[in-house]
């Protein structure tokens, strides 16, 4: 029951991400109807949902890493493409996992609002000054900024950009405040 | 008088001023090399703005340039041209992708200067053996220093032959080196001209014929014992080794000569037996570089630690053998037997000391 509850409150908070009406001004980005993802991916796992990372590439593939339930050292990755979610890929560290070391990376999911990435996505253009910029990647994964001031630990979004001319990165937090922009 | 070339540049830079209306008509001259301020008239027309640029390769068959837009420093174009085609617009480049930015004012691009430096490079490949270059260009070198024309001049019938000629971007001031075993080594203009840096006349490397496989399969994890008497038969005198490396497929012994640590060569055994010298280099200083003998370690006994390894590391009971490597354990202590494990999840090390006990067994 808590588990439908869940699912539930998951699905209406994302079902914006795929049909916003009220969202920023459209791009010409392809985003993945992120809602669908995540609404197969907790029918299939259960919640909640532990995040260690995940990434959107240029084409709109997700690939999302996150902490196995039953083993909580351990981490799956589920990739998604046209409407179809992979089943668990084991995630292979250099360094063994350990609980604690997943424990203190992952991201729960109800506290991230992908809501706010079309907007994210308009700022990141913005800041780097590419407003025909394409998405090469955008992908969350708690970390240091490599911004002037750094934020230790904390759920970043970097948003890689390019043109025929140039490359451009921005981080921001998980409420959209700009950490670092960098372009070559 | 203005010269050809003077009147073709003032043809190139009225073009300029026009160069919108005609830039979809933009033909490359049919024969480049013999018509230079002809194809310096057809970059003007098809770039069609003022610009710098950071190389022009120059050839009979093909031409390229990359530039950098005057009224606008942060966009590099790359425009290229086939003799009688017509040219394409330029090819943005990236920003972050043009690592030198060393230039020159279009203007003062001399094509026909590349065109004499071409036939001069030609000629001093046909009189020293090397193969006829296609083009020369026009840049830096690859530290962005040397800005000028340059031409490289390799060897079909020696793989390891590279010669190169610099001059200034007016033509003058040849220099010239040439790749040999030691690095780069000048060579005279007058050396050259008059043929006497022969393809034949670089060194050989002194390399020893690749022993051939002997037709069986091996998987070195199983023992390689055998193998090792075989690279000492090939070597020619007992292996005094720096360091010992095996996966299934390959071992991998780095060897000191006899009498010297000075030098360390690395020797390969391929899985099916074929041996061969991959490469001799100086040893590190303060490396350690004490050699040790088949005898100073457990080699009997590697088959059975390598089967036996994921076992000790518990969450990796299920994983495999990456590779084994033997070489002097700490501050150059006795040789000790590394074993690198690894399962979907992650990685894992075990280790041996010389008289095989074991050390530790860890997730990494």
């Amino acid at each position: 029951m808590r588990t439908r509850r869940l699912l539930f409150a998951v699905v209406v908070a994302f079902s914006t991400i795929a049909v916003a009406a009220d969202a920023p001004p459209a791009s010409d980005f392809a985003w993945p109807n992120l809602a669908d993802f995540l609404k197969q991916l907790i029918a299939k796992i259960g919640s909640p949902v532990k995040v260690y990372k995940l990434e959107i590439d240029g084409d709109g593939k997700v690939d999302l890493w996150i902490q196995v339930r039953d083993k909580p050292d351990l981490v799956d990755s589920y990739e998604y493409d046209h409407g179809v979610v992979s089943p668990p890929i084991p995630v292979r560290f250099e360094h063994y996992p350990s609980v604690a070391a997943v424990d203190h990376h992952v991201i729960e999911l109800t506290t991230i609002d992908f809501q706010r990435l079309p907007s994210m996505l308009a700022t990141a253009k913005s800041k780097l000054g590419l407003p025909d910029a394409r998405v090469s990647t955008i992908a969350l994964e708690r970390g240091d900024s490599s911004g002037f001031l750094t934020f230790s630990d904390i759920p970043i979004w970097t948003f890689s950009l390019s043109t025929p001319r140039h490359d451009g990165r921005v981080e921001l937090s998980l409420d959209g405040k700009v950490l670092d922009a960098d372009k070559d | 008088m203005p010269t050809r070339t003077e009147l073709a540049v003032a043809v190139a830079l009225a073009l300029l001023a026009c160069a919108p209306a005609f830039a979809a008509d933009v033909v490359a001259p049919a024969h480049p090399l013999d018509d230079p301020a002809a194809v310096k008239a057809a970059f003007a027309a098809r770039i069609g703005h003022p610009v710098h640029v950071l190389t022009f390769s120059f050839g009979e068959h093909y031409a390229d340039a990359i530039v950098q837009n005057d009224a606008a420093p942060d966009e590099f174009d790359r425009f290229e041209m086939a003799p009688g085609q017509p040219m394409k617009e330029g090819q943005p480049q990236k920003s972050g992708s043009v690592d030198c930015r060393k230039q020159i004012a279009f203007a003062d691009v001399d094509l026909a200067v590349g065109a004499r430096l071409l036939g001069e490079a030609r000629a001093i490949a046909a009189a020293n053996g090397y193969s006829k270059p296609e083009n020369v260009e026009l840049g830096a070198d690859v530290f962005c220093n040397d800005f000028g024309w340059r031409a490289r001049l390799t060897s079909e019938a020696s793989s390891d032959a590279f010669l190169e000629i610099v001059w200034t971007p007016n033509g003058a001031s040849p220099k010239a080196r040439r790749m040999n075993n030691d690095g780069w080594a000048k060579v005279d203009m007058k050396t050259l001209a008059a043929g006497g840096a022969n393809v034949a006349t670089v060194p050989p490397k002194n390399e020893p014929a690749p022993t051939p496989g002997d037709g069986r399969t091996r998987d070195f994890t199983q023992g390689i014992e055998a193998d090792l008497a075989r690279v000492e038969a090939t070597v020619g005198a007992p292996l005094a080794f720096k360091h010992i490396s095996v996966d299934k497929a390959q071992l991998s012994v780095d060897v000191f000569p006899a009498n010297s640590k000075k030098r360390v060569a690395t020797w390969i055994v391929a899985s099916d037996g074929g041996i061969r010298l991959w490469r001799e280099d100086d040893t590190i200083p303060f490396d350690c570089n004490k050699p040790f003998a088949a005898g100073d370690v457990p080699i009997a006994q590697l088959p059975a630690m390598i089967a036996g390894a994921p076992a000790l590391i518990p969450p990796m009971a299920a994983g495999s053998v990456r590779n084994v490597h033997i070489y002097r354990s700490g501050l150059c202590g006795a040789p000790h037997v590394f074993i690198e494990v690894e399962d979907e999840r992650g990685y894992g090390n075990v280790e041996y000391d010389n008289r095989g006990k074991l050390v530790r067994a860890e997730v990494q």
